[in-house]
């Protein structure tokens, strides 16, 4: 199998220049195209195990993320995205490319990926089984996936779950975790091996820095898990780490509030929230530290061996 | 004097729900919308889509009986209309035309 890091520096930025770079993550094929050689660079670093597929490959999103042309180019150069040829977002900073590509690719599945019911949730899995986060942001929902899958869970997603809505199953789409802020260096300290992209500053969201998935997560993206356990993160200082029973009707109303599509995919989508919630058992649960929310974790998994 | 509204379930709508431990999910065929409801509430919508009626027949069927005991029946009734007015703001249920007016078949 082909892989990015196979590819060579030289024929990443030949592809991104030039046919696209048909870069496959869990179910989906991204054709990327881009002169951006910061771009090329965080691409390489952070998607390095993942396959390539080639020219010619169809792809189920064409992105392209260019930069600025003319005068703009030299005083305050900027990243451009399109889809399909559109424009959907505003430009942002050229610093900011690798984010920017990182949300354009959330927004390219949340949008469009309606064969699942796509929810707003980081998910990992141990022994088959699946923990589905969802939460707002500034809950500690990355901040908790990115601990859990540094010690020995396997990243599925840290921000969109996929849900299948035939037997319930979750589909992988591993792909760099997002984390921002204070959680930068807190999961720096907590996992000092894993790789991560150099902090951009003073966007949207803040600092934002991304951790590269674990080889052991991409390499088994094709394997979908059981969902059993729906977990509503939040992080508070000092609190100790607590789960508490979410009657199932309510984390039903509230899995369909972090669901992008639920009205879209309508009684399907009904049903499959309400097949979900009847599966697995529904949390919520305060943490104050990294430790002890995994400690946790792991006791759930064990009352289920 | 203003005869009572019969009430009936809004065509189109299915009633497609999920219980657990006395606690419902109703998916809005009309709206889309899923509502959180109690098992009681449900019991409601489901006389009406056995066929469309009055308050006070429902308080009736719910096993109240404002004939043998008014004051208990007012509260009840009252308790009613204001559910039905709730309900019928989410598209869930209608007031038809007033009594004496033809009942329209439900549909299949």
């Amino acid at each position: 199998m082909l892989t990015l890091a196979s590819l060579g520096p030289r024929e990443l930025r030949a592809r991104l220049r030039g046919p696209g770079l048909r870069l496959q993550t869990g179910p989906f094929v991204t054709c990327v195209h881009s002169p951006l050689a910061s771009l090329a660079d965080s691409l390489g670093a952070m998607y390095a195990e993942y396959p390539v597929l080639e020219e010619g490959t169809l792809a189920d999103f064409h992105v392209r993320l260019s930069g600025s042309t003319g005068l703009r180019r030299l005083l305050r150069p900027q990243v451009h995205f399109h889809y399909d040829g559109m424009a959907p977002f505003q430009p942002l900073p050229l610093g900011q490319a690798f984010p920017m590509f990182e949300w354009a690719m959330n927004w390219c599945v949340s949008s469009q990926a309606h064969s699942w019911l796509v929810i707003h949730a980081a998910v990992v899995e141990k022994g088959g089984l699946a923990a589905i986060l969802p939460a707002p942001p500034g809950s500690g929902k990355s901040t908790l996936c990115a601990a859990l899958v540094n010690r020995g869970w396997r990243l599925l997603s840290d921000e969109l779950t996929l849900v299948r809505p035939g037997d319930g199953r979750v589909d992988p789409l591993p792909r760099p975790v997002s984390l921002k802020n204070a959680s930068i260096g807190i999961i720096r300290d907590y996992a000092p091996a894993a790789a991560f992209t150099r902090p951009v500053a003073d966007t949207v969201k803040g600092t934002v820095a991304h951790m590269r998935a674990s080889s052991e997560s991409v390499a088994r993206a094709g394997e979908a898990a059981a969902p059993a356990w729906i977990v509503f993160p939040k992080w508070q200082a000092g609190a100790p780490a607590a789960l508490t029973p979410v009657p199932q009707a309510r984390a039903h109303i509230r899995l369909a509030e972090n669901a992008f599509n639920y009205s879209l995919l309508g009684e399907a989508g009904f049903h499959a929230v309400g097949r979900l919630v009847e599966t697995a058992r529904t949390f919520d649960f305060t943490y104050g530290v990294l430790d002890d929310a995994i400690a946790v974790f792991e006791q759930l998994l064990a009352e289920r061996a | 004097m203003s005869s009572p509204p019969i009430w009936r379930l809004v065509p189109g709508q299915g009633l497609v729900h999920r219980c657990h431990d006395g606690e419902c999910v109703l998916f809005n065929d009309l709206t889309g919308d899923t509502h959180l409801l109690g098992q009681d509430v449900l019991d409601v919508l489901g006389l009406l889509r056995e066929m469309p009626q009055a308050a006070a027949q429902m308080a009736t069927a719910l096993g109240a009986d404002p004939q043998s005991d008014p004051g208990a029946g007012a509260s009840i009734l009252a308790e009613l209309d204001e559910l039905l007015a709730d309900l019928a703001a989410l598209s869930l249920v209608e007031a038809e035309a007033a009594v004496g007016a033809e009942v329209e078949a439900m549909p299949c």
